[in-house]
């Protein structure tokens, strides 16, 4: 037994040493693998990105009320009347003062021009109040100052000013009649609300005639993750035609948007990895009818078939190997980080960063692993069953 | 003994090589035609665009609305000759989760400006007549498997009726098609005054506008007289061709060429290496054969040239084989009942198609064929 290993190891080096003399039919194969896992992993890494921002936006310790049926803060209205009913609810956290801790916003969409194709984007504007600002954690102004209750005043995330034109610090712009100026920045830790712009909620509520309504409500719970108080109230006073959840269940459903282009980068890579395969079969064959005096040689000292075997596929295994490290490696240099924007489910832009991971890493490994392993099998098959006569015959 | 016999040969001698290399050129020109009809799917909406059509928008973005009463004063300019509103419902049939594209129209204008939209003038009375008449494109009738004379519930996820529910009757009174294979038939069109009579709220106000003009050439007198004609007020507008805002629309999603060629574009490399590569092998082991033609007096010209002619071959039969395959996919797809767009490989996208063939099979021809070319007999004779 331990021959045999001897045997298969001494043929699995002799194969790699070799690898220079058929330095580019092995290069060819290793660009093809590499190309597949970075096509594979850039598709992976967008709706990955996608995902993590939308996910680390929600928060577990406050639930979000909107409109029955409404399914995003956009569609959403909810009235004076109701959110004061809801502030009454159990199960809300309460202040020093012994006040529910919730803030009422709004979320209207205005204009912007994303950098990148110099064309208008829609960009979420949130009526917001200090509570609601203290709702989310990391707030932090990162420039200028916050804006000023009963003024048109917008502080923008940080997300805004890095791929939209048209609300840098000390902009004015204007929506309908109305004047608005840019007094800060701020950054939120990398999540969602980094591509908002934030405003007082009254002054919204004035200047876009929202009158007394707002869209969404923000409730901080008493106990994480607990709603179910909230939601027996809501469903037993027939006044209030809301739905309530958790912010993290809202946003972790918003960040499903992106599954599409998992499905997509898979099956396009599927696809090509079988143009990949096909030139790792033709690199194997290749090198097991260059090796085929090499074989035969073996053969007759007492080698075992299993040896060719096992000496060919190692061969197709590492080249697809390194082909995936190659690939994943370009794909991390040129991706990993890259900020990217997309019409989310409030139909507004998020700006995200595209974030590889070591889970996709791994798959990105498992798909080079699994070309090398078919496009090495039938190859090793071949030099495993070559008649030694022949070999040396073809090989005259 | 003809050239191309020798071709032929020199092709099908190592059978299974042939074969991989076909298949990899396969691949990609299969990835390429299935991404490029869906690039030219996504386009339709630019290229489809009427030259005489404008849309007005709240200046602010186009989810903001504008009052109604600015559809007659824009009537009234010159050189504009009908308008029609609309606003945006966001329907969906008994799934919250699949959006129904619907909309609320006036139908007689409607008609006017969008003229792209086929259906028997009988129906189009109809649907002119009857309040809570809807008509549907063809795509999404068969989607829901939807007939002339159906009534349906549409459910709004934004608006509801003064009662509180949030869903709409509609009779369904005609199933339109397009002008076009590409036009859009997924949407849906119904009366706007059935929807501004029953919602709860936001009454008297509508989403955006079209405007049809006497000629694409005042397109940009008819913008400037709408915008600067309710400027300063509370609602302003901003009007731009149909084109010019379709594109936007789809560039919010992000930079979707880029992808589609980027990926396009690594397919190619990769076959680009791996024919290439087989080529050179394949002409390296022929070195005696080359020799021994050179000898027998065939000038390197036409030896340069059957190298050159078995890659085109290559190219030309793998890539057109990708093309059908990609086609009977796009057929498939079109059988099935998922609410996948109609992608069409056109003519000019298999042109395309068949030009990057001919420079992939040069390319991957080029430098075996020249070292065939410069072969000196002797030293093909001294290598083995």
């Amino acid at each position: 037994m331990s021959s045999l290993l001897s045997q298969m190891w001494t043929v699995i080096m002799m194969n790699l040493r070799s690898l220079p003399q058929r330095l580019w039919m092995s290069l060819a194969a290793v660009f093809a693998v590499s190309v597949v896992v970075a096509v594979l992993l850039s598709f992976l890494a967008m709706a990955n990105g996608f995902e993590e921002t939308l996910k680390g936006t929600g928060s577990e310790n406050i639930a979000i009320a909107s409109r029955v049926g409404s399914q995003s803060e956009l569609n959403s209205t909810i009235s004076r009347d109701n959110v004061n009913l809801l502030l009454g609810a159990p199960g809300i956290a309460k202040d020093a003062n012994g006040d529910a801790i919730a803030s009422a916003e709004l979320y209207v969409i205005v204009d912007g021009i994303k950098r990148s194709s110099q064309t208008e984007v829609n960009i979420p504007m949130r009526g917001i109040s200090p509570t609601g600002i203290e709702l989310r954690e990391n707030v932090e102004i990162v420039e200028g100052r916050m804006f000023e209750s009963g003024r048109n005043e917008i502080i923008v995330g940080q997300g805004v000013t890095k791929e939209f034109q048209g609300f840098e610090l000390g902009k004015r712009t204007r929506f309908g009649k109305s004047e608005w100026e840019v007094v800060g920045v701020f950054s939120t830790g990398g999540t969602a609300f980094e591509s908002e712009l934030w405003a007082d909620a009254p002054t919204v509520q004035s200047q876009f005639n929202r009158g007394s309504t707002f869209q969404t409500m923000r409730i901080r719970l008493a106990k994480p993750g607990n709603v179910q108080p909230l939601i027996d109230f809501a469903a037993a006073e027939p006044r209030l035609q809301v739905d309530i959840e958790t912010e993290s269940d809202y946003f972790s459903s918003q960040g499903k948007a992106l599954q599409g282009i998992v499905t997509l980068g898979w099956g396009l890579s599927i696809v090509m990895a079988l143009g990949a395969l096909a030139g790792a079969l033709n690199t194997m064959y290749t090198s097991v009818a260059a090796r085929s005096t090499e074989i035969a040689t073996l053969r007759t000292l007492g080698f075992s078939s299993l040896s060719a075997f096992a000496g060919t596929l190692a061969e197709s295994v590492v080249l697809s190997v390194i082909g995936g490290v190659v690939g994943s490696i370009a794909a991390y240099l040129l991706l990993d980080g890259v900020t990217a924007s997309t019409l989310g489910g409030s139909f507004s832009q998020v700006v995200f960063n595209f974030r590889l991971s070591p889970e996709l890493f791994k798959q990105g490994i498992l798909l080079a692993l699994l070309i090398g392993l078919v496009g090495g099998f039938f190859p090793a098959f071949r030099a495993a069953r070559m008649p030694v006569l022949l070999a040396f015959r073809n090989a005259s | 003994m003809s050239d191309l016999y020798l071709v032929f040969k020199n092709l099908t001698r190592a059978k299974l090589r042939l074969f991989l290399t076909l298949f990899a050129t396969f691949i990609a020109f299969m990835v390429y035609a299935l991404l490029t009809a869906f690039q030219s799917f996504l386009n339709s909406g630019v290229d489809l665009a009427a030259d005489d059509r404008l849309v007005v928008l709240n200046k602010i973005n186009f989810t903001q609305p504008l009052p109604i009463a600015y559809v007659n004063r824009v009537r009234a300019l010159e050189n504009v000759i009908d308008v029609v509103h609309l606003n945006w419902f966001g329907g969906y049939y008994q799934d919250p989760q699949k959006m129904v594209v619907t909309m609320a129209v006036d139908p007689e204008s409607f008609l006017r400006v969008f003229n792209e939209y086929v259906m028997p003038e009988t129906e189009k009375a109809a649907w002119v007549k009857n309040r809570q008449g809807l008509i549907v494109g063809k795509k999404a009738a068969e989607l829901y498997g939807w007939q002339v004379g159906d009534r349906i519930p549409l459910n709004s996820n934004i608006f509801s009726q003064t009662d509180g529910r949030t869903d709409w009757d509609f009779d369904i009174v005609s199933i339109y098609t397009g002008e076009d294979e590409q036009t859009d038939t997924t949407s849906l069109y119904f009366h706007y005054d059935y929807f501004n009579e029953t919602q709860s709220f936001g009454r008297g106000m509508i989403g955006w506008m079209g405007v049809r003009t006497d000629d694409p050439g005042n397109n940009e007198k008819v913008i400037s007289s709408i915008d600067s004609l309710f400027q300063n007020t509370q609602y302003e507008t901003e009007s731009m061709p149909e084109a010019v805002f379709n594109k936007a629309f789809i560039e919010q999603i992000g930079n979707i060429g880029l992808i589609i060629s980027s990926v396009v574009l690594a397919a190619f490399f990769i076959i680009l290496v791996i024919v290439g590569n087989s080529m050179v092998l394949a002409i390296r082991e022929r070195t005696r054969e080359i020799g021994v033609m050179k000898t027998l007096g065939f000038r390197s010209p036409r030896i340069f040239r059957m190298v050159l002619a078995e890659s085109l071959l290559i190219a030309l039969i793998g890539g057109l084989l990708g093309l059908a395959a990609a086609r009977g996919i796009i057929y498939m797809l079109s059988q099935s009942s998922t609410p996948i767009p109609t992608l069409i490989i056109d003519q000019s996208i298999v042109l395309k198609a068949v030009g990057i063939m001919i420079v992939m099979g040069l390319v991957t021809g080029i430098i075996p064929a020249i070292n065939a070319l410069r072969l000196n007999i002797i030293t093909s004779f001294s290598r083995t």
